[in-house]
């Protein structure tokens, strides 16, 4: 299962789920099945909330409609509770389960139903597995021998610089996007490892470097209705300088993370919470600062230190706590204006566009 | 490919192609209007037994043509229209069969592309109509035979949108333009000529026309206006940004427009339509829908380019300057679809932002590489 099998046939397969004789719905834990699709590096969240999903319709004894609607909110909700990040995943769930109540079908019995959803649910996540390559086809057209701008790491960002590699002459900058360092510890390692140039810039020099580059392009946690997007925290500040440069900023998002919210503003984010931004309570500050410089230092996780000739770089510390990091967001929304085109599997769009995909979807 | 072409209506693409090539046909409209009619001819004598031939025989013919002149979008336009179109009647003449194969194939892919499924979908099923056959062995011109009139009809639909795209678009003029209003035009649309002239029916209003050198065709659209009893004043397109305070609207003509909702407009556009924005004043871009080309970043391709004859910025009576000096004429602006804000088609009115959704449902996907 965790082994990432390169064939489709393979790939299909391991989408397969062993199936546990005597299981019930009682006993099937959705969280641990999320997790366990999820360790195939190919698949992404909202797949694998949908996996998990299938597998709930699978193990489900439910007899009616009503009741295996009911089932599958409560696994998405219970799916939901497990992860600090739920923005993806509800993406996964919310199709999912607007796809199980509007299902026409003529089973003659519901369990006859229940493995034709089952069914349903595995082809789509096969075939999903594709949507990166279309997009990676699709954003082919506006890069020529280009220089980009990427913001943390993306699937669907890294194929799309591989495959335009392969005709183009491209060169990429990537910012390390902290705290996590996505950026920095996948992107440069995979990127070199292709020959493409490629070089790290802080999260702080994205104004220095974008007079330098061509685009920008992202990919993306969820894209709203609105046309927004929501992706890791920097996204939005890169949105803003690359909008004053006049660089165009594409996003690319696969059709399963089009999600129905309308944030405003960053704090509707289901992600934000009092603890984000809050300031920490005077107390414990200053025992903070009563430390010794030293041992504070001493005590902060390993940081890359930047060899620098000014010793006032070396007097404070470099990195954060994690403390400091939890009251940091991690994802932030992208206003649709200061975005060019999503570009996703059904097609090149406007960002208004998204809304209209979404309507047919769940409205009416 | 070529070969695949019976003779007469071979010999009609190639000389449409080379009319193309050397400029005898140039103008969105004027080639949309002659890529029909040859479409036409070429339907109207192919031999086939499967519709995927025809299609392939109008591909084609339509390819030899985009790549005779690339910079005439129309015409490609045009192919894909008419290829949209043959595809619908098909669909609806072999209705009983070839909806029964995708019965019953809803999946989440589909859910995400097409939203809820509707009712009418699942029922519609029963009615087994197709009298036409394909690959009939006995026989086989008589799919060719039973499906022509029908496709020749379909051809017929494109040609008389063609013939009334002025009246459409203008149908609404007088909604957009209101009495005593200042209108800022530039360069020579039939478009905007008709549109203009349909709003002076109703309203009493002043249009500025800015001359658009070098082909000064702004001096033709003044006297066409005045002609029609419009108030007209004929500016140079130097004063364009100083008057633009005075005007109520810009109201422009286009080349093509793309699917992000930018355009190719003549030049001097870029011009008028930055001044627009500098003052706030609205930017409206009269077009018909044949305009509409499915590409979203031809712009920065090398056929975006296209030059005019230098002769007009500099000419041979200068000759110590000519052989000094590189001239160049650019023909075409590209306006970014930020500075439009709406489109005036025979289709309605629509923002830059929709347009992408007017060009999915006008053509098919499959067909957006010739």
């Amino acid at each position: 299962m965790s082994s990432v099998s390169s064939s489709e046939s393979e790939r299909s397969e391991s989408l397969q789920s062993d199936t546990q004789p005597g299981a019930t719905s009682s006993s099937f834990d959705i969280y641990a099945t999320y997790e366990r699709f999820l360790q195939n590096e190919d698949i992404s969240t909202p797949l694998a909330a949908i996996l998990a999903l299938t597998e709930l319709v699978e193990k489900s004894n439910a007899g009616t409609m009503f009741e295996l609607v009911k089932a599958l909110n409560d696994g998405a909700k219970s799916l939901k509770e497990g992860t600090p990040n739920p923005i993806s995943l509800n993406c996964g769930c919310e199709l999912f389960v607007a796809f199980v109540s509007l299902f026409p079908h003529d089973s003659d019995t519901f369990s006859e139903l229940k493995t034709e959803l089952v069914k349903q649910g595995r082809s789509y996540a096969a075939e999903a597995l594709g949507y990166r390559d279309r997009i990676a086809d699709l954003s082919l057209g506006f890069i020529k021998d280009d220089s980009i701008l990427t913001h943390s790491y993306s699937r669907v960002v890294m194929k799309t610089l591989l495959r335009a590699h392969k005709q183009k002459r491209i060169s990429v900058y990537v910012t390390e996007a902290r705290p996590r360092g996505l950026g920095f510890v996948l992107n440069v390692s995979s990127l070199a490892a292709a020959g493409i140039p490629c070089t790290v810039v802080l999260d702080s020099a994205v104004a220095y470097v974008m007079d330098n580059v061509d685009f920008v392009l992202v990919g993306s946690e969820a894209v709203v209705e609105s046309g927004g997007l929501i992706n890791a925290v920097g996204s939005h500040q890169m949105a803003i300088i690359a909008k004053a440069a006049n660089k165009p900023f594409y996003a690319l998002a696969e059709s399963y993370k089009f999600h129905r919210l309308f944030p405003l503003s960053q704090y509707d984010l289901p992600t934000h919470n009092p603890s984000i931004l809050s300031f920490p309570r005077t107390g414990t500050l200053s025992t903070l600062s009563a430390q010794p410089l030293s041992s504070s230092i001493s005590q902060l996780h390993e940081v890359p230190t930047v060899p620098s000739e000014s010793h006032s770089a070396l007097l404070v510390p470099l990195s954060m706590t994690p403390e400091q990091i939890a009251r940091n967001p991690d994802v932030d929304y992208t206003r649709p204006d200061l975005i060019s085109l999503v570009i996703s599997d059904v097609g090149h769009l406007t960002p208004e566009g998204v809304s209209q995909y979404l309507v047919g979807m769940f409205a009416g | 490919m070529a070969s695949e072409l019976n003779n007469p209506s071979q010999r009609l693409v190639e000389n449409l192609a080379s009319k193309l090539r050397r400029r005898q046909v140039v103008g969105s409209r004027q080639a949309a209007l002659e890529t029909v009619l040859v479409l036409r001819q070429v339907v109207s004598k192919a031999r086939f037994s499967k519709f995927e031939q025809l299609v392939e025989i109008i591909r084609s013919a339509g390819r030899r043509l985009v790549e005779a002149q690339p910079k005439e979008h129309s015409v490609g336009n045009t192919v894909r229209k008419v290829l949209h179109h043959i595809r619908e009647e098909y669909h609806t003449a072999t209705k009983g069969r070839a909806s029964a194969s995708t019965r019953n194939a809803f999946s989440i892919s589909k859910f995400v592309l097409q939203g809820q499924p509707r009712k009418q979908n699942v029922l519609t099923k029963t009615d087994e109509k197709g009298t036409i056959k394909e690959n009939d062995p006995d026989d086989p011109d008589s799919f060719a035979r039973g499906l022509k009139p029908v496709l020749m009809e379909a051809i017929q639909d494109v040609l008389d949108e063609l013939e009334t795209v002025y009246d459409n678009v203008s149908k609404n003029a007088r909604d957009h333009i209101h009495s005593d209003e200042i209108i800022l035009t530039i360069g020579k649309s039939k478009t905007v000529e008709a549109f203009l002239k349909s709003a002076a029916h109703h309203r009493n209003y002043t249009v500025i026309v800015a001359e658009t050198g070098p082909s000064y065709s702004g001096h033709e659209m003044a006297q066409s206006l005045s002609s029609a009893g419009i108030s007209t004043f004929l500016v140079p397109d130097s004063s364009i940004y100083a008057l633009m305070s005075r005007v109520n609207k810009v109201i422009l003509g286009a080349h093509a427009v793309l699917a992000n909702g930018g355009m190719f407009a003549i030049t001097g556009s870029l011009l008028a339509a930055t001044a627009a924005r500098a003052h706030s004043t609205p930017v409206v871009v009269c077009a018909g829908q044949f305009k509409l080309t499915p590409l979203w970043n031809l712009y920065h391709e090398y056929g975006a380019l296209d030059f005019a004859d230098p002769s007009n910025v500099l000419g041979f009576e200068e000759g110590g300057l000519v052989d000094k000096v590189d001239v160049i004429n650019p023909y075409y602006d590209y306006v970014h679809p930020e500075l439009v804000d709406a489109f005036i088609t025979n289709d309605g009115d629509h923002p830059p932002s929709s347009i992408y959704r007017l060009i999915k449902e006008t053509y098919d996907d499959e067909d957006h590489d010739l």
